[in-house]
């Protein structure tokens, strides 16, 4: 069948009334919107080297498309500058993979939002922050690259709150949840190294993330103490489950575990060893689920998995750790997945492949 | 000042809702449970409605390994040719 040409809407020159009408027609997050005129849109594409109709994500339930074209006018509207762009749309081809279940992650009650992690030279080319008030608002490229996505879900995809998207409480990563990997001093190779990218190439990784979760520890002096409170946060009985996890380790953090030789691969079995509740502990509260239990300890069980014990995920693979934020301060974050397990698995793409 | 829509310009997909059926007396019920907590627990209750209400026999129970994900393919397939109506919904 032939793809429908975009529709375009005439409105009066008046800026202010495009934004109005923006909101109108329902196609905002509740904050003001550029409106997407047609040359800034057509600059959006220009450094895309394939057609705008060109799709790159199909909603499994409802079939719609998302084609470059439609990516690049939700950018617009976000904020985003032509060189933000190509991270959209590497966002939205690791999301279209079946096991992150976008539709899924963004229907349930559960209120996820997809986190972006940047990692790369590509995330400096634009000017991303991956330092101080990391998660917090003030730069254009993290703020307006997470608001994209969110627009699209809603604009294309249709995921409109309250009908299509039934999140009980959400987050407030729904607005915008994105990153950049933190290069400067940080001590193990970057997630698009161990994502096995080439020399060069930089990547974006998607993460269905159930919220945010502040770790504090100004004392603890050793991998062992500062880990060991970002593995609580993991095993806290609201957040356990089988799901994945994602921990940005403070750049003072990391200078405590990374310090003492201690590589990525000894600070995931770390987190995976400690981060557990009992059979019992998880019966007390209801959380408890033979079937869940069966899948961590059968037969394909990792060695670091103990009886009687429920562990965050179902191996240390599970936990993506890496380093982000201002020099100071001991705050470090956990990012739980969403809702009970492992219905979304994370995915990455290379950013302008 | 021309905006363009920020919506999907694709195609929409059809979809059609199957007939009605005429009598639900003596038919072969399919349930299609999600893994969530209760699921099938509900969904035979359900059933067992049926069965007592209308001679209904249940078929073997049909899962999905993601609550929120679509059915497999194959699944519906199956469940088509082996049933007469499917019962399904949320389990908590």
């Amino acid at each position: 069948m032939a793809r429908a040409s975009p529709r375009i809407h005439e409105v009066p020159d008046d800026l202010l009334a495009a934004i109005d009408y923006c909101y109108e027609q329902g196609w905002t997050d509740g904050l003001p919107v550029v409106p997407p005129v047609v040359d800034r849109v057509d600059a959006m594409l220009a450094r895309q080297g394939r057609p705008a109709e060109t799709v790159i994500a199909t909603h499994p339930a409802t079939g719609l498309e998302l084609s470059l074209h439609a990516a690049a006018v939700n950018a617009v509207m976000a904020g985003c500058l032509p060189e933000h762009f190509p991270v959209v749309v590497a966002a939205f081809e690791a999301m279209d993979r079946p096991d992150f279940n976008f539709h899924g992650s963004t229907a349930s009650t559960g209120g996820s939002a997809p986190l972006l992690i940047v990692s790369g030279a590509y995330a400096d080319d634009i000017g991303m922050n991956s330092d101080v008030n990391l998660f917090g608002p003030g730069n254009r490229a993290n703020a307006t690259i997470g608001r994209a996505v969110r627009l699209i879900l809603r604009n294309v995809f249709q995921m409109i709150p309250g009908i299509s998207d039934k999140s009980t409480q959400g987050n407030p990563g729904k607005y915008s949840f994105c990153i950049a990997e933190r290069a400067r001093g940080n001590p193990w190779p970057l997630l698009c190294e161990t994502q096995g990218y080439p020399p060069g190439v930089s990547s974006v990784t998607a993460f269905a993330g159930g919220g945010f979760c502040n770790v504090e520890n100004h004392g603890g002096n050793t991998p062992e103490q500062v880990l060991g409170s970002v593995a609580d946060a993991m095993a806290n009985y609201g957040c356990i489950t089988l799901g994945q996890s994602v921990v940005i380790l403070a750049p003072e953090h990391m200078r405590i575990v990374a310090g003492t030789g201690w590589t990525r691969e000894d600070a995931q079995n770390f987190l995976f060893t400690h981060a557990k509740r009992s059979v019992e502990g998880m019966k007390n509260v209801g959380k408890y689920r033979d079937r869940e239990y069966d899948s961590q300890h059968g037969g394909s069980a990792h060695a670091l998995a103990e009886q009687g014990f429920v562990h965050r995920g179902l191996s240390p693979a599970d936990i993506l750790i890496t380093m982000g934020g201002g020099d100071a301060g001991g705050h470090s974050c956990f990012i739980p997945s969403w809702s009970r397990g492992r219905g979304s698995i994370l995915q990455h793409s290379a950013i302008g492949a | 000042m021309q905006l363009y829509a920020p919506t999907a310009s694709g195609p929409k997909r059809k979809s059609f809702r199957a007939p009605a059926l005429a009598s639900l007396e003596g038919l072969r019920i399919g349930i299609l449970e999600n893994g969530k907590l209760n699921a099938e627990e509900m969904l035979r209750e359900v059933g067992a409605l049926f069965v007592e209400r209308h001679g209904c026999t249940i078929r073997p129970i049909y899962s999905k390994s993601n609550a929120s994900a679509p059915a497999p393919a194959n699944t519906l397939v199956k469940a088509a040719q082996d049933v007469d109506f499917l019962i399904t919904g949320l389990g908590d």
